[in-house]
């Protein structure tokens, strides 16, 4: 009992005084400083700068980030979300809203909006933050894909400059001749690759924003809806339940074979990711979003480059939908937590933002004041958002629906049969999302 | 054999044994401390340089410590550790003690007990336990981190080898002085069984300071992170500028055990010997 | 003292000592354990456990016909198999000249033990980046040999050879510390007998080393089946299942679904079997260590 006390006590005033840390009143924050958690993927939004402008306009806020790698961040939350132990402020994957909506992760937010901000957020952003009617986030940002080249190296492969308009767009077959004419070394010995490895997800091949694309491509929207041409251009059901019949189509085997292709037969690209390819001039080109843009523009890479719309093959795609910042639903500063993202989300944050980034906003009052989305080479970007754009498949598992394609994408840049594979996602697609 | 060729054989064996296995750990510690490119350029061709940095920079190390909380991972992990191997000791000396020591009907059923979940895999057990836990609040919580492992099965088997060994002869002669079980136990059994507790205390602490699986479910929020979990989250190959961070962490995280080992390395292959399963 | 002041008192002491360590032990093993029986025939999500529907052995009877459950076991008795093919001759040989009097024995012991502590997630780590295609370590050095790279975890073929390899790496110290206390427990005359005798070096490595080593190999393979079963980081960290699941682990598997895949009932299901599995090897392995072979 002697000893007992002294330890009590101290535990005692140990807590006390980091409660009391946390609510010291200065002259400046009556209340104290409220600290939120943010959860963010490395090398994406919400960056430092952003962060900082929020907090000189309210001082008495503080945010602690934590990150993980973006290939990482839907397993973390999943995982959190089991625990209990979600931080306030989310950072997530745009598709992802309905399978987190649904399992009450997020807390709805449209009563934070402010007259006017519904009808100035494009529809289709809209559309993917929605789940029943609900609204949980705002959005923050738009991305598409496009295809950069290194035209100091085109140029000396003897290669004509690509296209700078949709209309007059490369198809895939021409896109793989310039690879595989502007690829120097073959074999174990590549020096240059024709395309570089993507740098999305984990930097294996097969991540579904980038790759999925390959399928699609190959598909028909306007073919008859019961047709697999429609349907292999759709992903999944309406309803976002079934794949059988979606995702293994002939088309789709018939893209999955060309993506195949490009690592084991033509072998223009590699099959692990190197950091930095493009930029460091190991590679003609990459398929990327609009940030390079700015990226290419703040730290020359010591070459020439240009921008070309993305290949296609039957039917012109691109994905939209990007990271979006969301409140969970069980956080204790629901409202300071909302105040976070919608100044961060809209106002003149994200002004700066998407001035500084290279981003495509998703306010609409926001277009007016780019000049330079209407310039080459955003423009590229924000027309084939407008003319190409879908989201990936929507569904309220669409967090497994992502691992378990971008897995079966990934083994199949590995040399796995087209048809084989897509048959097993399918499979273990039907055990998640029958559920 | 000749002097000469025992040398040579020696000496070859040496340096096989220094590539391949020292190797790794020299690529790993030296580009801890390279950017990120020159990581790149000295990996072809294959020379000295890939395993010594030759414009050394801190920047990885420190910016482990400030954006990937490595000091507060370090912290939690010797905060666990420590109590895993305190706790540990303590129930398993007093469980073995019992069990050799004290006779009671139902001494052979307890160790029966004990000796099948020795057997179970903590691999199968992740997620009903993961439920248990979150049932009792300590999802999330550091304590919820160990106190699953301190009745080791491993370590009352290990302890109740050596009580078994010890003399009665001890017992007999403090018993007629009057001593009951707990002062036996104090004075006369803990003394003599030094050698086993340390070799217990070093690989539960290596046990735990390794832990992963069950870190990795029962922590999640940032300020609970453990070393190991910590440099599991920055493991992106495809990824800039990560690299030299990533190496950094998995050379922070190893060179405690190096050095523990290192010292004690008589008490680690003993012990690591004996560990059997849990290990 | 009553004599059953005396009774209690001998039963207080015993809880005293016994008791904490088995509350602990029946708290958080054989509760889960019984919990997974029961979790393994309902289906659920973490989310909201609460909220079950009870679908008997339909589990089951999944987990027993899905390919990629199937697979799973394959592929970690696969990893099992071929570690203890390849560690068993490696470190006996790497024992057998520390127990010699050849040069650099308490260094090479260190180095090769290395490995041994350091953690999985470490190793995992270590080798991603050795092993990574462009800019790996290995590759490399298979380069500055004159020999074909290689594709590693990108391989189908090749990416369960790559975790066995690693996991050889890591293990051999452990393997050769268990051979070499085995060979520092021959009797030095029986082999000065036999040197007598004029047998050579060879044959008294054929006839009196290696018989009497068999319960130290049946300890090594043991522990190396241990390990093997336990392999998570790998596929964690390394390769997420693996080309085509050609190393999804059994734990892995298990935490994928429970935890990624959102199915805990199906991931029960099959930590029962997989339990059952291990209970089984072990009981055969503990049987095999029992005989004695006395000299």
């Amino acid at each position: 009992m002697r000893r007992i006390l002294p330890v009590a006590a101290l535990a005692g005033m140990l807590s006390l005084a980091s409660h009391a840390e946390a609510q010291t009143a200065t002259a400046q924050c009556p209340n104290g400083v409220t600290t939120l958690s943010l959860l963010k993927p490395l090398n994406n939004p919400v960056f430092p700068e952003q962060i900082a402008a929020y907090r000189a306009l309210n001082p008495c806020v503080s945010i602690d980030v934590s990150e993980v790698p973006f290939g990482q961040l839907a397993d973390k939350i999943s995982v959190l979300a089991a625990a209990g132990t979600l931080p306030d402020i989310l950072v997530y994957d745009g598709p992802n809203t309905q399978s987190y909506a649904s399992a009450g992760i997020l807390e709805p937010m449209e009563r934070f909006f402010p007259p006017g901000l519904r009808e100035d957020i494009l529809p289709a952003t809209l559309a993917e933050h929605s789940f029943e009617g609900r609204i949980y986030s705002p959005g923050l940002q738009q991305t598409t894909l496009a295809l950069f080249y290194n035209a100091d190296m085109l140029r000396a492969a003897g290669i004509a400059e690509p296209p700078r308009t949709l209309d007059q767009a490369w198809t895939w077959p021409q896109a793989m001749e310039a690879f595989a004419r502007c690829q120097q070394g073959s074999g174990d010995n590549v020096t240059v690759w024709g395309l570089a490895p993507s740098r999305f997800g984990t930097g294996q091949p097969g991540f579904v924003y980038r790759d999925l694309l390959f399928l699609r491509t190959f598909g028909n929207p306007t073919a008859p809806q019961d047709s697999t041409a429609f349907r292999t251009f759709f992903g999944i059901s309406p309803d976002g339940r079934t794949a059988q019949g979606w995702l293994n189509t002939p088309e789709a085997v018939q893209g999955a074979t060309f993506f195949r292709d490009m690592f084991n037969t033509a072998r223009i690209t590699p099959r692990s990711g190197i950091p930095n390819a493009f930029q460091d001039g190991k590679a003609c080109f990459t398929i990327d979003v609009s940030f390079l843009v700015a990226g290419l523009r703040t730290r020359d890479p010591g070459f020439a480059w240009g921008v070309t719309p993305l290949p296609h093959a039957r039917t012109p795609i691109v994905h939209t939908g990007s990271l979006t910042l969301g409140v969970s639903a069980r956080s204790r500063h629901v409202e300071e937590a909302a105040r976070f993202v919608m100044a961060v989300s809209t106002g003149p944050i994200a002004l700066q933002y998407a001035r500084t980034s290279g981003t495509l906003p998703v306010l609409l009052s926001l277009y007016p004041q780019l000049p330079a989305l209407g310039e080459y080479p955003l423009n590229i970007f924000a027309q084939a958002l407008r003319e190409w754009g879908h989201p990936r498949p929507p569904s309220s598992r669409f967090a497994q629906y992502d691992k378990i394609v971008s897995d079966a994408l990934r083994d199949i840049a590995y040399g796995a049969d087209p048809k084989t594979r897509l048959d097993a996602a399918v499979r273990s697609l039907a055990l998640v999302l029958r559920r | 054999m000749p002097r000469i060729l025992r040398l040579g054989l020696g000496l070859v064996v040496l340096l096989v044994v220094v590539a391949v296995f020292l190797g790794p750990y020299a690529w790993i510690a030296a580009s801890s401390f390279k950017p990120q490119d020159e990581i790149f350029r000295d990996l072809e061709p294959l020379s000295w340089r890939t395993f010594w940095p030759t414009s050394p920079t801190i920047e990885n190390v420190v910016h482990l410590f400030e954006n990937r909380r490595m000091g507060r991972a370090l912290l939690n992990s010797a905060i666990v550790s420590t109590c895993q191997v305190i706790l540990t000791l303590v129930l398993c000396s007093t469980a073995a003690y019992g069990l050799t020591r004290i006779r009671f009907r139902g001494a052979n059923l307890v160790f029966a007990l004990v000796l099948m979940t020795f057997l179970l895999p903590l691999e199968s057990l992740v997620v009903p336990l993961y439920m248990t836990v979150s049932g009792l609040s300590l999802q999330d919580t550091l304590i919820g981190a160990f106190i699953p492992w301190i009745a080791s099965p491993f370590g009352m088997f290990l302890l109740r080898q050596y009580f078994e060994e010890l003399p009665r002869e001890l017992d007999e002669a403090a018993r007629l002085d009057g001593a009951g079980h707990f002062r036996i136990f104090w004075s006369i059994v803990l003394p003599n069984v030094r050698v086993p507790m340390v070799t217990l205390a070093l690989v539960t602490f290596l046990f735990s300071w390794n832990a992963f699986l069950w870190p990795l479910v029962i922590l999640s929020s940032p300020g609970n992170t453990v070393v190991q979990i910590a440099i599991a989250q920055s493991v992106a190959p495809g990824q800039l500028p990560n690299w030299g961070e990533t190496f950094a962490g998995a050379t922070v995280a190893t060179v405690p055990l190096i050095l523990l080992f290192l010292f004690l390395q008589r008490f680690f292959v003993r012990g690591v010997a004996l560990s059997g399963v849990k290990g | 003292m009553t004599r059953t002041a005396r009774k209690v008192a001998h039963w207080a002491t015993i809880l005293a000592f016994v008791g904490p360590f088995l509350g602990f032990l029946l708290v958080f093993q054989y509760w889960p354990l019984v919990q997974m029986v029961n979790d393994s025939l309902y289906d659920f999500s973490l989310l909201n456990p609460a909220r079950r529907t009870f679908v008997g052995i339909e589990n089951y009877t999944w987990a027993f016909t899905d390919p990629d459950r199937i697979q799973a076991f394959q592929v970690t008795f696969g990893l099992a198999i071929g570690t203890i093919c390849l560690i068993l001759p490696v470190s006996f040989l790497l024992a057998v000249y520390l127990n010699g009097k050849l040069p650099a024995r308490g260094i090479i012991r260190t180095i090769v033990f290395l490995p041994v502590i350091t953690s999985a997630v470490v190793i995992a780590t270590m080798w991603t980046f050795l092993l990574d295609a462009n800019n790996g370590l290995l590759n490399s050095a298979l380069t500055a040999l004159g020999l074909p790279r290689g594709l590693f975890l990108t391989d189908k073929v090749q990416a369960l050879p790559s975790v066995i390899m690693m996991t050889l790496w890591q293990q051999t110290g452990f393997a050769t510390v268990l051979f070499l206390s085995g060979l520092q427990g021959i009797p030095q005359e029986l082999e000065d007998a036999a040197h007598v005798d004029g047998a050579t070096a060879w044959q008294r490595l054929r006839f009196i080393t290696v018989p009497l080593l068999i319960r130290t190999t049946v300890f090594v393979v043991v522990i190396m089946t241990a390990f093997a079963l336990q392999a998570f980081a790998p596929a964690l960290i390394m390769t997420g299942g693996g080309p085509e699941g050609m190393t999804n682990f059994v734990a892995y598997d298990i935490y994928k679904l429970a935890f990624i895949l959102e199915a805990p009932g199906l991931a029960s299901a099959v930590s029962v079997i997989f339990t059952l599995i291990v209970l089984a090897i072990s009981l055969l392995q503990m049987r095999l260590l029992r005989a004695r072979w006395n000299y």
